[in-house]
């Protein structure tokens, strides 16, 4: 039986960018599972369809991509969710306080299309789906 | 003549004797009353100009309304406070005059780690005569406000120790004003990197396409844009980090880190600019590598900016020799290879070109920002003058120092060097 993609979230309130994430995502051999482009949608996509991978943007309107990653931590049901934060911001701070909210990547804007897709491969690699 | 003529006459000589006496008494005492009244006219003199001086400097102080002025004994107690320091602290001035300290109104937690007590407060001022400052005074009501204040050793009329001055500027509004720049910066940064992250996005898509290869010409026209759109993202990044310098946020992230590497990193970045331009970039690092405690990011991107300014400002057939020593560098500030008594162990990194040079008057301004020489205006060499100010607060901030030396139309050098 042949194995599923893996399945990944896409959370980015710029269309451009968030078209440009999916297609790293494809390009990764993943599944997009769900495009939104704010912070609670973000949070409430990933608890009613427990994706395998979430690709949060930072600062979206509502909850910032670390809040919701934070949020999915501290949720049983959510705790696995892989997270890849994207932020314009790319000072060093930043960077910790993404990797504090429980993120298991950084990656700042501009980012390289193929540095995005091996990520995503990375943080995929052996999803069982 | 008779005997009572006789005994009268000296009678009549000692009478007209004292006569003269009771006289000369009267004048002097008439010139005494005179000294004395003028005497009394000249005290009254002093003591008016002694008022008036008195009522100026009251009527100064009192017309400071917006920094706090307060004069303490040398033990700390208050024995002037100014309308100024009424409005700040808000405490009228006959509630503290002579009972209170100065040490009541600090945040207790700032002087205790200041060393505590009035000492922490004055130690600097009384060693060097003048300490200026920020500290955290604490209101009546209880609020705290971010004060400068320079504290000055006061002496009395006979030169003695007297007390303490403390002038405090209230420095709220302008602690604001630069959280609001800091803002600005972030905000502005983040929505140039958004646009331009869609823009080399798209143009690697476009670039990298194996099953719809590019014509040369597309090619060329599209590294073209991606080119202008990278410089567009150094000169971004560039801002955010003078800001960030700017506002005191910025934070090194340290490590052992190889300058031999850095250095053969930068003459890598440089080499296709470099060939291009016809300038040949000479590398002599130590092969067993150079290490120092530091950022490896900022490092680089120091050694980054002092190779590319290099190839940049020289012509071609021109060369740019990137030198890199173990030295030590004594007590004085001089620059030795071998080790002495007292001298530190530093890394020296020369960065020597044949360019066009820097003319003597501009190179104290070198290092300030956006300043750039007459030199580099001439020959239209492009920048905007943040290169160099980077490069200076990264390697002040790693405990180093950059220097030039350099002649118009022969070349320049810079010496960076960092403690090891």
């Amino acid at each position: 039986m042949p194995t599923a993609p893996p399945r990944v979230l896409v959370a980015d309130d710029e269309d451009d960018i968030r078209a440009l994430v999916c297609l790293a995502v494809r390009r990764a051999g993943c599944t997009v599972l769900a495009e939104v482009t704010d912070g609670a949608a973000a949070l409430a996509a990933a608890r009613s369809q427990a994706p395998d991978l979430a690709v949060l943007d930072v600062s979206m309107p509502g909850a910032s991509g670390s809040e919701v990653c934070a949020a999915l931590r501290s949720d049983p049901a959510t705790a696995d969710v892989a997270v890849l934060l994207l932020s314009a911001g790319a000072s060093p701070d930043d960077v910790a306080r993404g990797l504090a909210a429980g993120a298991h990547a950084y990656l700042a804007k501009p980012f390289a299309v193929a540095a995005l897709v091996a990520r995503v491969r990375e943080l995929t690699a052996g999803s069982p789906s | 003549m008779t005997t009572t003529e006789a005994a009268a006459l000296p009678l009549e000589a000692e009478l007209s004797r004292l006569r003269a006496e009771v006289a000369r008494l009267e004048d002097e005492r008439a010139a005494l009353r005179d000294a004395m009244q003028h005497r009394d006219e000249e005290l009254e003199v002093a003591a008016r100009m002694l008022r008036a001086r008195a009522q100026t400097m009251t009527s100064v102080i009192d017309a400071v309304t917006e920094q706090s002025i307060i004069g303490t004994d040398r033990d700390g107690v208050i024995r002037v406070w100014n309308p100024g320091a009424e409005k700040l602290l808000r405490l009228p001035r006959q509630d503290v005059v002579r009972t209170r300290s100065i040490t009541e109104f600090h945040l207790p937690e700032e002087l205790d780690e200041a060393g505590g007590g009035l000492d922490a407060l004055v130690g600097v001022a009384r060693e060097q005569g003048r300490d200026v400052r920020d500290w955290t005074y604490v209101a009546a009501d209880g609020s705290e406000i971010t004060v400068s204040v320079a504290v000055t050793p006061r002496a009395d009329d006979r030169g003695e120790h007297a007390g303490w001055n403390f002038v405090g500027t209230d420095m709220t509004e302008a602690r604001a004003t630069e959280r609001m720049k800091d803002q600005f910066v972030s905000l502005i940064s983040h929505e140039l990197r958004t646009p331009l992250t869609s823009i080399r996005g798209y143009l690697e898509l476009v670039l990298d396409d194996e099953d719809q290869p590019l014509t040369d010409d597309q090619r060329t026209y599209l590294t073209t844009v991606e080119r202008n759109a990278d410089r567009l993202l150094r000169l971004v990044g560039d801002l955010l980090f003078t800001a960030q310098v700017d506002a005191g946020r910025f934070t090194l992230q340290p490590e052992d880190v190889d300058l031999s590497e850095v250095v053969r990193g930068a003459e890598e970045t440089a080499r296709v600019t470099a060939r291009a331009a016809g300038v040949d970039v000479d590398v002599e690092v130590p092969d067993a590598g150079l290490v120092v405690r530091g950022d490896a990011v900022r490092l680089g991107q120091a050694c980054d900016n002092l190779v590319s300014n290099a190839v940049k400002f020289t012509p071609r057939g021109g060369r740019v020799t990137l030198t890199l020593r173990a030295g030590w560098r004594t007590a004085d500030g001089d620059a030795v290879s071998t080790p002495v008594e007292g001298a530190l162990p530093v890394a020296t990194l020369a960065v020597r070109d044949t360019g066009i040079g820097i003319p003597a008057g501009e190179q104290g301004q070198l290092f300030a920002r956006f300043f750039r020489a007459s030199s580099a205006r001439r020959a239209a060499v492009p920048g905007v003058g943040l290169g160099l100010a980077i490069t200076k607060a990264i390697t002040t901030a790693h405990g180093g120092t950059l220097e030039l030396t350099s002649v118009e139309g022969q070349g320049t050098t810079f010496t960076v060097v960092l403690p090891r």
